[in-house]
């Protein structure tokens, strides 16, 4: 951001955030263009790999330290990309389509959890700062809830949902992998969360207690706007976790519909038909990335454009 | 503002204040201190570091409770004062609000006491003016220098016009030039603003130069040693030069030094070593 004669008040962050325009949209330019390398990168390596490695995989004092590189294992990626085009059985659609409509499927529960996730990372961060006894006491157990294994719990979610209903609306499988999904992403956000509102140095907050602010006020003008820098970080984590909870969850409690079942489901043809089950891998995987891409554009289109010129 | 008239602007009558009371790590701060300040006056209280000068400023702006004694400003309890906010408060560090503007660092205060949106501009306009940072405020602080960043805290505490200032070392860290030009902003917004200030400092020749009464304190237990009245014909350039100024700082030194000022006089160093005083306070 250049000296120029500044506008003052309400003005001034309109100003800020139009000449600031240019970066974040170069930042997203050269992002995008990063993904693009890597995804090439991935592809080149996967097929050069396949090339020059042994169809039988590599031995090492009869321990496989290499995979095998034989179609069946790894089909090359032509054939995988054009199986998106055939149809997923005789008869059927076409796998394209069934693996977006599964995407689409996970991608719900995913937004769902990964909300509601959010809002209880809020919550509990906001009363972890607010009552020391609440942090001492909660904070050991919201550790430990990310030390349950997942597979263990799934069916437990399961269960309790079969007996739940919203009102008149009775309780959906896909709310059960939500419920999955928030529970993974509810940790990195509360831990963030935590550690950004508890950032403020003790002069800011005498500073509040010199302007007679109460806990809210505080909470409004100071603590929040100062955990901004690590909600990005803890909100990015929270998308990852919970598109791996979406997708482990669908596996778990045998949801039908989502890309995780699809994953099993190909899988189980890996003999046959080797490329199947790269189709669904790889839905998953665009999902991860879509949801990483949401994510990183809120964070561009949410941050002032100082950030993005001061760095 | 609620302020009588006839008030000191601060009144402290026996305050004692104990850290960590009936634990290993109990720490007396302050014992039996009186203070009183009057309105329109500017004092600084001076003393070695662990003195309780910050502890004391803390006790006016009820940023911490007393163990004993009483705090008045404006003739109120410290809480209720604070409450109906009669002191604007500027620490060492600037504690600007990185997130926000310049202009919007000096609104808070305003904000705050739901002052409305276009009388907030005007104020804060006005502050940034006093101050001369009115071509900055729609910088954000990290493009500031330190003393610019200093000269925000000030414009910020002067921006609900309060009746009294405390002022915790704001101009420790700056450099030399900065810190003797920011004094003589000071003294001026004081004057033009009729505000009461009590003014942490290290240094004697700033505690000689800003104020109408300088407080030496000493350490273990803190406490009161001494008060010099200080009687400058006028503060500016030149008064940095002239013999009252050297007096002044030789009496305030001397005090430092442990003794009335009046019964040792034959410790008053040479006129011309006054300048480097912060060496002579840890001493």
């Amino acid at each position: 951001m250049t000296g120029a004669a500044p506008a003052g008040g309400s003005a001034a962050p309109a100003r800020a955030g139009g000449s600031a325009a240019p970066a974040p949209g170069r930042r997203g330019v050269r992002t995008a263009l990063g993904v693009l390398g890597a995804v090439l990168l991935g592809g080149l390596v996967w097929e050069g790999y396949k090339a020059v490695g042994d169809p039988d995989g590599t031995l090492l004092f009869g321990v496989r330290v290499l995979p095998r590189a034989d179609d069946a294992a790894m089909p090359h990626l032509t054939e995988i990309l054009g199986r998106f085009g055939d149809p997923e059985r005789v008869g059927g659609d076409p796998i394209w389509l069934v693996v977006t409509n599964a995407g689409l499927v996970t991608l719900r529960s995913v937004a769902v959890g990964f909300l509601a996730g959010a809002l209880v990372g809020l919550l509990l961060a906001v009363l972890m700062q607010r009552l020391r006894w609440v942090r001492r006491g909660l904070l050991p157990y919201v550790v430990l809830s990310q030390t349950v294994p997942l597979i263990a719990l799934a069916p437990v979610i399961a269960g309790w949902g079969g007996r739940l209903s919203i009102g008149s609306y009775p309780w959906q499988p896909w709310m059960s992998v939500a419920t999955i999904a928030a529970y993974l992403a509810f940790f990195p956000i509360a831990v963030g969360l935590l550690r950004g509102l508890t950032s403020p140095a003790p002069i800011a907050e005498e500073l509040m207690r010199s302007y007679a602010a109460g806990w809210w006020r505080t909470l409004v003008k100071l603590r929040l706007p100062a955990a901004t820098p690590y909600l990005y970080p803890a909100l990015r984590l929270a998308g990852a976790a919970a598109v791996v909870g979406a997708v482990v969850g669908e596996i778990s409690t045998g949801t039908r519909g989502g890309i995780g079942r699809l994953v099993i489901e190909y899988s189980r043809e890996a003999t046959t038909d080797p490329a199947k089950v790269y189709t669904a891998l790889l839905g998953a995987v665009l999902l991860g990335l879509l949801v990483a891409g949401v994510v990183g554009l809120a964070e561009i289109l949410l941050t002032p454009g100082r950030r993005a010129s001061m760095r | 503002m609620t302020t009588t008239e006839h008030e000191p602007a601060v009144e402290i009558t026996g305050v004692t204040k104990v850290f960590n009371p009936g634990r290993p790590d109990r720490v007396t701060a302050l014992t039996g201190v009186d203070l009183t300040v009057r309105r329109g006056e500017f004092v600084s209280l001076i003393g070695p570091s662990g003195c309780g000068k910050s502890t004391l400023l803390r006790l006016v702006a009820d940023l911490i409770p007393v163990s004993e004694g009483t705090v008045r400003v404006a003739g109120k309890p410290a809480r209720t004062a604070r409450l109906d906010r009669e002191y604007g408060i500027a620490f060492q560090q600037a504690g600007l609000f990185e997130w926000r503007t310049v202009q919007r660092n000096v609104e808070l205060p305003l904000e705050l006491r739901g002052t409305g949106r276009r009388e907030r501009r005007v104020r804060a306009r006005e502050m940034l003016e006093l101050v001369g940072l009115a071509d900055f405020a729609g910088h954000y602080p990290a493009q500031l220098s330190g003393g610019m960043q200093q000269r925000v805290a000030i414009a910020r505490a002067l921006a609900v016009h309060p009746p009294l200032l405390l002022m915790d070392e704001p101009f420790g860290a700056l450099d030399e030039m900065t810190r003797e030009r920011l004094q003589d902003e000071l003294l001026r917004v004081c004057a033009r603003t009729g505000t009461s200030t009590i003014f942490v400092t290290h240094s004697i020749p700033e505690a000689v130069y800003l104020s109408d009464r300088v407080v030496v304190m000493s350490a273990r237990p803190g406490r009161i040693t001494a008060e010099i009245d200080i009687e400058l014909a006028q503060r500016n350039e030149t008064t940095r030069q002239t013999a009252e100024f050297f007096a002044g700082i030789t009496r305030v030194r001397q005090a430092l030094r442990g003794g009335p000022a009046a019964q040792r006089p034959d410790e008053a160093g040479p006129v011309g070593e006054a300048e480097p005083a912060d060496p002579a306070v840890s001493r």
